[in-house]
């Protein structure tokens, strides 16, 4: 149990470590650029405004909003505090609403796309790179090429890719948006199907990027297991091939769990710009909107969420495989 | 080192990827020497001109003419006015007349007009039909037989009165060669929606790209070896920080940051090699850690102790015992770097972070205008499809490099 | 006369490389063992013995393919058995296994007790698995073994435990032979003592009825085994009781082999230590005449032209080389 404890103790450990660190990068970097974004600001909204002091009053007033005014440190309390109550500001482009209130809109289609779609990818990848690593001969010489060619693809790419094939040619599925125009989220039978299809293109195009890196890794890890040693010896003491491919397999798996919270953060951000290409009412989507229509508060907001969810993710991964692979509470011991 | 050379090129992976790279990275040198000019230049006034070769209508009108009979030249104009939808329509005409229509190809110009020429009547009225569609077959009737029976176009200049006066008369036999037409532009992937030539662009933002992925490897390379070198070898309190350093960096996601500091530094400050740095800076922790764990293992080899009582400087020992050991994940490294910096670059143009739009086109710009001109909803696919492709060969040869080499320095995944 | 455990009879056995060549690691090698009897195997790394202890199972698998020769348990020919035949009904319990990295030789993330059972059921379908549990607590009581190392992991398990655990899996369906490659080579001094001595307990219980040990130190053998032969190049070059091969090595490999380490037994320390020149031909291309010859500082020309056959010289003794025992006497006993 003491090995338990000393794993789980340092992932918390580092969790909120880096929690915190993300928490002042996310304030501090756009602050050490000599820009002043409150000038930004007010440039653009002062536009066609020539009276001086009108635009004083606005610079004045950003520059209160954002605490511009204060010392570094006192900004960052300020901030921090906000934050904890969830208090991100108000939304310059789509004024008047609430940062927070336009991140809880678009949470929920991002967290409901991405989870499912990285896992269905991660897990049928790793399927697929040990059927290559097992089958070997013809399988593994056609797999492999192609899944590695699909992985190359960029997930944006994909995104465009299916959306021209299966939306705007074959016309089996909506191109875009998460649910039909018009529609009011309800819990009717229609919008739900509604959703569903419209679900169908992001979900794939995110699944079959995912596919390629995992399946490489892991055939590389079942081959690697496959010439192990304790594959010699239960051999020799007569247990069913069956099975050993059983053992092989979990062994190569476990470690694929920390390969993915390690490529969580580069898949979900592949994932985030590929929602744009479908408007999908993410946090992807979001996003592009706040840069486009440079909104400072949405950016920020949106940033330290993607940031949080990442962070969470791969701490929740770490604990479940600290759990099930018990390679990890002998490597305390050392 | 010959021999790992010789054994690196003896993967079939390896040189796959090696020979497609290279192809990739001698076009970019290459078609500029043939096709020079700035590739941002708007040579087309309107959007997304489609792929093809096109000839100066105003300079073939004085070029020279040939006179060709062939028997198929008016079944194909025709079947170029004639839409698929105009095709439709005269089945269903046709159809509802009680006309035998099985066995007709809509596609085969000539048959359809045959069918169509013996069976139209202009005051057969099939059942439910409105007085529209009656005009509309009417219209389309009368196009088909002007077009079947015009024979020749005048074209005319206004002269010193502004009358018009004839400067040549085009038969429909006449024909032009195309060299000697005295301009004719080639546009193997058509215009964008600035109404650039497509190909000379994407040449060029393969060489942006490339370049962008390499200045971002070289720099994230260097960071990660330095540090990965120090913090392994060292160890102690500097290897505490950097990896304290190194651990907060791995988890944060890199895209965010990137999103952060690109953003802060505005887009007019944003060249390209601005974007390369940044990428460059927010991606070394890979390697630092894989050079760290790397070195640790060979920091107590006997090579490295024996070293150490000669007395050599603990630059000499980095340089001849640990770094000779490492190069090939470095190398690997580095291959990896420089994908996914194009990757991120290309990800970035999309969001609006990318390099400022104004000095030199990149992979993720080109996709970022065709997307925000709708490229990818209109059917517009040369604007978007060659590049993804491109994004796609890249990565796909770098990785293979990439699998090659480890096949070759990790002998137990080999087939 | 004793009843005979193991006979193998012309056995040969070849590795099919990436390349398709065919390599003969164990060439025609006969052997013989009586029931209560142990018999040791030495050579230098890569002269076949290993390659023999796996092809004494009668289970290949690529690149190990089995050519032709017969291996006799207990008056059982298993050279013509089916794969699946062989692995349900010889493996383990005929035949068993102790390999050479007991490291690595456990599955890293199965409880040892689950393990057990998946050989037991491999083995015996129906048998209850609290039925297998208590026989394995028994067992492990029996060897000395704590019990509550069932229900750990390989990796929580140290190196020296792990042998011994993996030495009562592998004889926990009490096989007639044991085959022990290198059991002691990667553990420390006690653990290497321990291990042996848990080797000789089970064939003083009868757990085992026969044992082969493999090794590279040819003097190990003369504390853990009654016979040895000395393996060259795919071939067996001598063969005779541990007494005679330890103080009176006929053949220059095996006499090399003797001198080329350092041994506490009595009687041969004085020996001049000396290492055997050159290495192990290519068996890819193996040479025509002896093997040994373009290392054997007594060879004769006619050594490297005509291969030579093993002769028995003594009553159960037996050596391949051309030259005679008196000579080879004569020269070994003017050299020191």
């Amino acid at each position: 149990m003491k090995g338990y404890r000393k794993y789980f103790g340092k992932k918390i450990f580092w969790f909120i470590i880096t929690f915190i660190a993300a928490v002042i990068l996310n304030f501090v970097l756009p602050r050490l650029m000599p820009a002043d974004p409150v000038a930004g600001i007010t440039s653009r909204l002062a536009q066609g405004v020539t009276d001086a002091t009108a635009v004083q009053e606005i610079y004045q007033r950003y520059a209160e909003e954002f605490g511009t005014n204060r010392s570094m440190v006192e900004q960052f309390f300020i901030f921090v505090g906000n934050a904890l109550h969830g208090d991100f500001g108000t939304s310059f482009s789509q004024y008047p609403r609430e940062v927070s209130d336009i991140i809880l809109s678009a949470l929920p289609w991002t967290l409901a796309l991405q989870l499912p779609a990285i896992l269905i990818g991660w897990l049928l990848g790793n399927v697929l790179g040990a059927l290559a690593a097992y089958i070997r001969k013809g399988f593994d010489k056609i797999l492999m090429p192609v899944t590695m060619f699909l992985s190359a693809i960029p997930a944006f790419g994909m995104a465009v890719i299916l959306l021209v094939v299966f939306a705007l040619t074959l016309h089996i599925a909506p191109s875009s948006g998460a649910y039909g125009q018009g529609m009011v989220p309800n819990l009717s039978w229609n919008f739900i199907w509604s959703v569903i299809t419209h679900y169908q293109l992001p979900f794939w195009s995110v699944v079959l990027v995912s596919i390629g890196g995992q399946a490489v890794g892991m055939r590389s890890m079942s081959i690697y297991e496959l010439n192990a040693d304790y594959v010699k010896y239960a051999r020799f003491l007569g247990i069913k091939d069956r099975k050993i491919v059983g053992y092989v397999f979990r062994n190569a798996m476990l470690p694929q769990i920390t390969g993915l919270a390690m490529s969580l953060g580069t898949m979900m951000s592949g994932a985030l710009v590929a929602e744009i290409i479908f408007s999908y009412p993410g946090l992807g989507s979001t996003m592009y909107d706040a840069v486009t229509s440079a909104d400072y508060p949405l950016i920020s907001a949106t940033t330290l969420i993607i940031t949080i969810m990442v962070l969470i993710s791969t701490f929740v991964l770490d604990i479940v495989y600290g759990f099930i692979d018990p390679r990890v509470k002998a490597a305390q011991y050392d | 080192m010959k021999n790992t050379i010789r054994q690196v090129f003896h993967s079939p992976k390896f040189l796959v990827g090696f020979i497609i790279f290279v192809a990739i990275l001698l076009l970019t040198i290459i078609y500029p020497i043939f096709n020079p000019g700035n590739p941002l230049q708007q040579i087309g006034l309107g959007t997304f001109a489609p792929p093809g070769t096109y000839v100066s209508l105003y300079d073939a009108v004085t070029t020279g003419t040939s006179t060709f009979r062939l028997d198929d030249a008016e079944a194909n104009r025709l079947a170029q006015v004639l839409t698929d939808d105009d095709r439709i329509s005269m089945v269903n005409w046709l159809t509802a007349m009680d006309v035998d229509v099985s066995g007709l190809d809509i596609s085969d110009t000539e048959a359809l007009l045959e069918v169509w020429f013996a069976n139209y009547d202009s005051t057969a009225r099939p059942e439910g039909m409105t007085n529209a569609q009656r005009n509309y077959y009417v219209r389309l009737n009368n196009n088909l037989l002007s077009m079947s029976t015009a024979e020749s176009l005048t074209v005319t200049q206004p002269d010193d009165e502004g009358e018009p006066e004839e400067v040549a008369e085009i038969s429909d036999t006449d024909y032009v060669n195309v060299n000697d037409v005295a301009n004719v532009i080639t546009l193997p992937l058509g215009t964008d929606n600035f109404g650039r030539d497509v190909l000379k662009e994407l040449v060029s933002a393969i060489g942006t790209s490339l370049l962008i992925g390499l200045v971002a490897g070289c720099i994230a390379t260097f960071i990660g070896l330095l540090l990965g070198l120090l913090s392994g070898y060292v160890g102690g309190v500097l290897d505490d920080i950097v990896m304290f350093i190194t651990n907060i960096f791995t988890v944060i996601p890199s895209f965010v940051l990137l999103i952060l500091i690109n953003y802060s530094i505005g887009q007019e400050n944003r060249g390209a090699m601005v974007v390369a740095l940044v990428i460059g800076l927010t991606s070394w922790t890979w390697t630092t850690r894989s050079v760290r764990s790397q070195v640790i293992s060979l920091r107590n080899r006997d090579h490295v102790n024996l070293s150490k009582l000669s007395g050599h400087s603990l630059v000499r020992i980095v340089l001849t015992d640990i770094l000779p050991y490492i190069a090939s994940y470095v190398v690997m490294a580095f291959i990896l770097q420089i994908s996914s910096a194009i990757l991120s670059e290309a990800q970035l143009s999309l969001l609006g972070l990318g390099p400022k739009t104004t000095e030199v086109p990149t992979l993720g710009l080109m996709m970022n205008w065709a997307m925000l001109y709708s490229a990818h909803l209109g059917g517009k696919w040369w604007a978007y499809f060659p590049v993804i492709g491109v994004i796609a060969l890249i990565s796909f040869s770098l990785n293979l490099m990439n699998t090659g080499l480890d096949q070759v320095f990790n002998p137990t995944l080999r087939d | 006369m004793s009843k005979t455990m193991l006979e193998v009879r012309e056995l040969t056995t070849k590795y099919i490389t990436r390349f398709h060549e065919d390599v003969y690691a164990v060439d025609h090698v006969s052997l013989k063992i009586e029931e209560g009897k142990s018999l040791g195997i030495a050579g230098e790394s890569g002269c076949g013995k290993s390659t023999l202890a796996l092809s004494l199972m009668g289970y290949y698998f690529p690149p190990l393919h089995y050519t032709s020769g017969d291996i006799i348990i207990d008056g059982k020919n298993i050279s013509g058995m089916k794969p699946d035949d062989v692995r349900k009904n010889v493996l383990g319990t005929e035949i068993a296994y102790i390999p050479q990295a007991a490291m690595n030789a456990l599955n890293p993330t199965r409880k040892i007790r689950k393990f057990i059972e998946d050989v037991v059921l491999a083995h015996e379908p129906k048998r209850d698995k609290k039925e297998i549990y208590e026989m394995a607590k028994a067992r492990f009581d029996e060897l000395g073994l704590p019990v509550e190392a069932l229900d750990k992991h390989a990796v929580e398990l140290s190196g020296g435990m792990k042998q011994r655990v993996v030495i009562a899996i592998s004889t926990i369906l009490k096989p007639k032979v044991l085959i022990a490659d290198e059991p002691s080579s990667a553990l420390d001094v006690t653990s290497q003592k321990m291990v042996i001595k848990m080797l000789r307990e089970m064939m003083e219980k009868g757990l085992i009825r026969a044992m082969i040990f493999i090794t590279h130190e040819l003097p190990l053998l003369y504390n853990v085994t009654d016979d040895i032969m000395v393996m060259y190049a795919g071939q067996i070059v001598e063969r005779g009781t541990a007494k005679q091969m330890v103080f009176d090595p006929i053949h220059p490999y095996s006499h090399g082999l003797m001198h080329s380490i350092l041994v506490p037994e009595e009687g041969t320390r004085d020996n001049k230590l000396t290492a055997i020149p050159g290495t192990p031909p290519n068996l890819k291309h193996p040479p025509q005449g002896c093997r040994f010859a373009d290392r054997c500082k007594y060879a004769t020309p006619a050594c490297r032209v005509n291969a030579q056959p093993m002769v028995e010289f003594e009553d159960g003794r037996t050596y391949r080389c051309s030259l005679s025992v008196e000579h080879l006497r004569e020269v070994y006993k003017s050299e020191e």
